[in-house]
């Protein structure tokens, strides 16, 4: 069923799992040899269950789908239900750190390691790449000790070393292809391997994982709760829900341009809300309702109705004209400005529903351009955190609850002098709002594909 | 038997065989029976440990009066095995033992089965995903893990089986040399006015019970609640 792939061979685990009970899951994804995934999802996500359905640890009756390790000619199934092939997680070539480490708490670190090695290593070798793992995880004076006698770093260390001793080939194989055949390509998977652990021993692992990134030719499967995590160490996040894999990509595309609503919520965009898209051609409803003229023959450039406001917003030809969506406020992109420094645009603003084109360039901030938004608004809460001020904006005429949150700098506040009541302006380049059609979540989810 | 023999050896022999073949004999079923019961989801599994506790609440008695009527020449199974076998059941040391080894199941059972089950799922996972068979995941990580289980399984069965006199009584009667124990020597030594000798083998029965649980307690300090 399975041939050797030559290692050089880049190969590719590719997984797509189906199953009603007693976990829904609906996931499909594909990580390359020499690529860190992070599966991101909240608790309860089913984000734990699919890493161990990879691992052959959850194989309900009910699963369907396939889990594979393609290369260029060869295929290794260990899972494909029309074929009726279910490896065992004994015969499945995972290396898989457990949350809590589950290391064996009666073995000394280096017989953790040995005792998973390859039953085909002799005795010499399995000492030897045991002993070789601790090193390269800077353990090797602790070989000895026993897991109690460990902090939680250090058996986070020797569960790595444990699940790599099994995928890692032996220095000695090379290249020869007896040594390939007898070391078929693995999958690491980590699952939340940094929960447990203190911030400072969290940096360690975070390099230590890092450095595995760039030496070894595996593909890495994460699982965290964490995005942050996710977007500091993946090349690539799969966004789980409900045991549905809802949207991957890289981490900046996937934060920058959540697929939906759903997306949005789960990678932490607070700013998200509901409204009305008009395209750049389209006809307005609401004509009474004051809207741009300009906006209509601006090419390219669609209006958001918000409340009394009509925002310029990027048309990209794939939503239709007046329909209800949903949008959200890229917080990197939006400037605050004191109504001072934002003149005339506030008078604009306030009279104009926010539109400020008619204002003469020369007296526009700076780093504006002509269609950019200008939104008066009323600071209502601040919270400071050090260098960083979580701010919570009232806009001026936007719909009742809408309110915008805000990281803003300690240091810009206070320049401006800006206190919980005073009165601000927000400047919302169109590139800063990302429309997104709403939808039922679950008929958007029937594949992760390509972004709206 | 001489009349002012303190110590009745022969019977000693009898109860130390027997202690020794029951826990022998009891531990690997045991262990199997342990391991399904700490890793099971089966609906089955609050049954089969009912029926596995109740010896502990059971008269002797009653566990002796129904080995005595399933087995007895009286008997389909008895007679069976008097004509195939030549096996004695009742009023045999072979009978014996077998009441024995029914009432000790819990002691055997429960200590393992609580042992196993305190390692956590993961740890057997982790062996599994490393490429340990399960037989291997048992022999290499369960076992030695549940090592002060066995321990305690062990020592509650034979201090159990050397204190045991309802099922012996009914089962072996008390055939010197063949079905009659310590337990029973000292009722008789008693029935006889003896004190003396009831006083010197009931101090070696306490001895080897304290002795038993003492091992029990000295490895697993947690598990002392049986």
């Amino acid at each position: 069923m399975s041939t050797p792939a030559p290692r050089t061979h880049a190969y590719n685990l590719h997984v797509a799992l189906r199953c009603t009970a007693p976990v829904p899951l609906q996931a499909e994804f594909d990580c390359a040899a020499g690529e860190l995934l992070a599966l991101v999802g909240p608790s309860g996500s089913g984000k734990t269950t699919l890493l161990r359905a990879v691992a052959g640890l959850y194989q309900p009756p009910g699963l369907s789908g396939q889990i594979t390790l393609r290369a260029a000619e060869t295929e290794h199934i260990w899972f494909d239900s029309q074929r009726s092939i279910a490896l065992a997680p004994q015969a499945r070539h995972v290396g898989l750190v457990f949350q809590q480490y589950a290391l064996f708490p009666h073995l000394s670190a280096l017989k953790n390691i040995a005792v998973c090695a390859p039953n085909h290593w002799s005795k010499h070798q399995i000492q030897g790449q045991a002993m070789a793992l601790l090193e390269r995880l800077g353990l090797a004076s602790l070989a000895q000790r026993l897991p109690h006698q460990l902090s939680g770093g250090q058996q986070q260390r020797v569960a790595l070393a444990r699940a790599l001793v099994r995928i890692v080939p032996l220095p000695s194989d090379g290249a020869q292809v007896a040594g390939l055949a007898a070391h078929p390509p693995g999958v690491l998977l980590l699952d939340e391997p940094f929960s447990a652990v203190d911030a400072p021993m969290r940096q360690v692992l975070y390099r230590a994982l890092a450095q595995l990134h760039s030496s070894l030719h595996l593909p890495i499967v994460l699982v965290t709760h964490d995005l942050a995590e996710a977007r500091r160490l993946a090349d690539k996040v799969v966004i789980v829900d409900g045991g549905a894999t809802l949207q991957s990509g890289p981490p900046e595309w996937v934060l920058r341009s959540p697929r939906n609503a759903r997306v949005a919520q789960l990678v932490g965009i607070h700013n998200h809300f509901a409204s009305q898209f008009y395209t750049a051609t389209g006809a307005d409803p609401g004509m009474a309702h004051a809207g741009p003229d300009s906006a209509n023959t601006s090419p390219g450039m669609g209006r958001l109705r918000w409340g009394q406001h009509d925002l310029h917003a990027q048309d990209k030809g794939k939503i239709d004209n007046a329909t209800e969506v949903t949008w959200v406020l890229a917080g990197g992109s939006v400037q605050v400005l004191s109504p001072e420094a934002a003149q005339p645009a506030p008078a604009a603003a306030l009279s104009n529903n926010a539109h400020h084109q008619n204002a003469p360039q020369d007296k526009a901030p700076q780093g504006s351009a002509p269609l950019d938004n200008y939104l008066p608004c009323q600071l209502i809460e601040m919270l400071p955190l050090g260098e960083i001020c979580v701010c919570k904006l009232a806009v001026t005429g936007a719909p009742p609850g809408d309110e915008v949150t805000l990281n803003l700098s300690t240091a810009l506040l206070r320049s401006m002098q800006a206190q919980v009541g005073c009165a601000l302006v927000l400047h919302i380049p169109p590139e800063a709002l990302h429309i997104m059609p709403v939808r039922e979540i679950l008929a958007a989810e029937s594949a992760v594909g390509t972004p709206l | 038997m001489p009349d002012n023999a303190a110590m009745d050896w022969q019977a000693a022999k009898v109860s130390l065989t027997l202690a020794v073949l029951t826990a022998a004999l009891l531990l690997p079923p045991s262990l199997l029976l342990a391991r399904w019961l700490a890793v099971t989801g089966s609906r089955a599994k609050p049954w089969v440990e009912a029926l596995l506790m109740l010896p502990l609440l059971l008269p002797p008695t009653v566990v002796g009066f129904y080995v005595l009527t399933t087995l007895g020449p009286a008997s389909p199974v008895g007679a069976w095995l008097a004509t195939h076998t030549r096996l004695q059941l009742v009023f045999s040391f072979e009978g014996l033992l077998l009441a024995s080894l029914l009432v000790n199941v819990p002691f055997m059972v429960q200590p393992i089965q609580r042992t196993l089950s305190s390692i956590a799922p993961s740890v057997r996972e982790a062996a599994w995903v490393g490429g340990l068979s399960p037989w291997r995941t048992f022999m290499l990580i369960e076992l030695p893990l549940a090592w002060p289980g066995v321990l305690a399984g062990v020592a509650l069965t034979a201090a159990h089986t050397l204190g045991e006199f309802g099922v012996v009584l009914m089962v072996g009667g008390s055939i010197p040399g063949q079905t009659k124990t310590l337990s029973i020597a000292i009722y008789d030594r008693v029935q006889a006015f003896d004190n003396t000798g009831a006083h010197v083998m009931a101090l070696v029965l306490v001895a080897c019970s304290l002795a038993a649980l003492v091992a029990v307690f000295r490895t697993s300090p947690a598990r002392r609640n049986h």
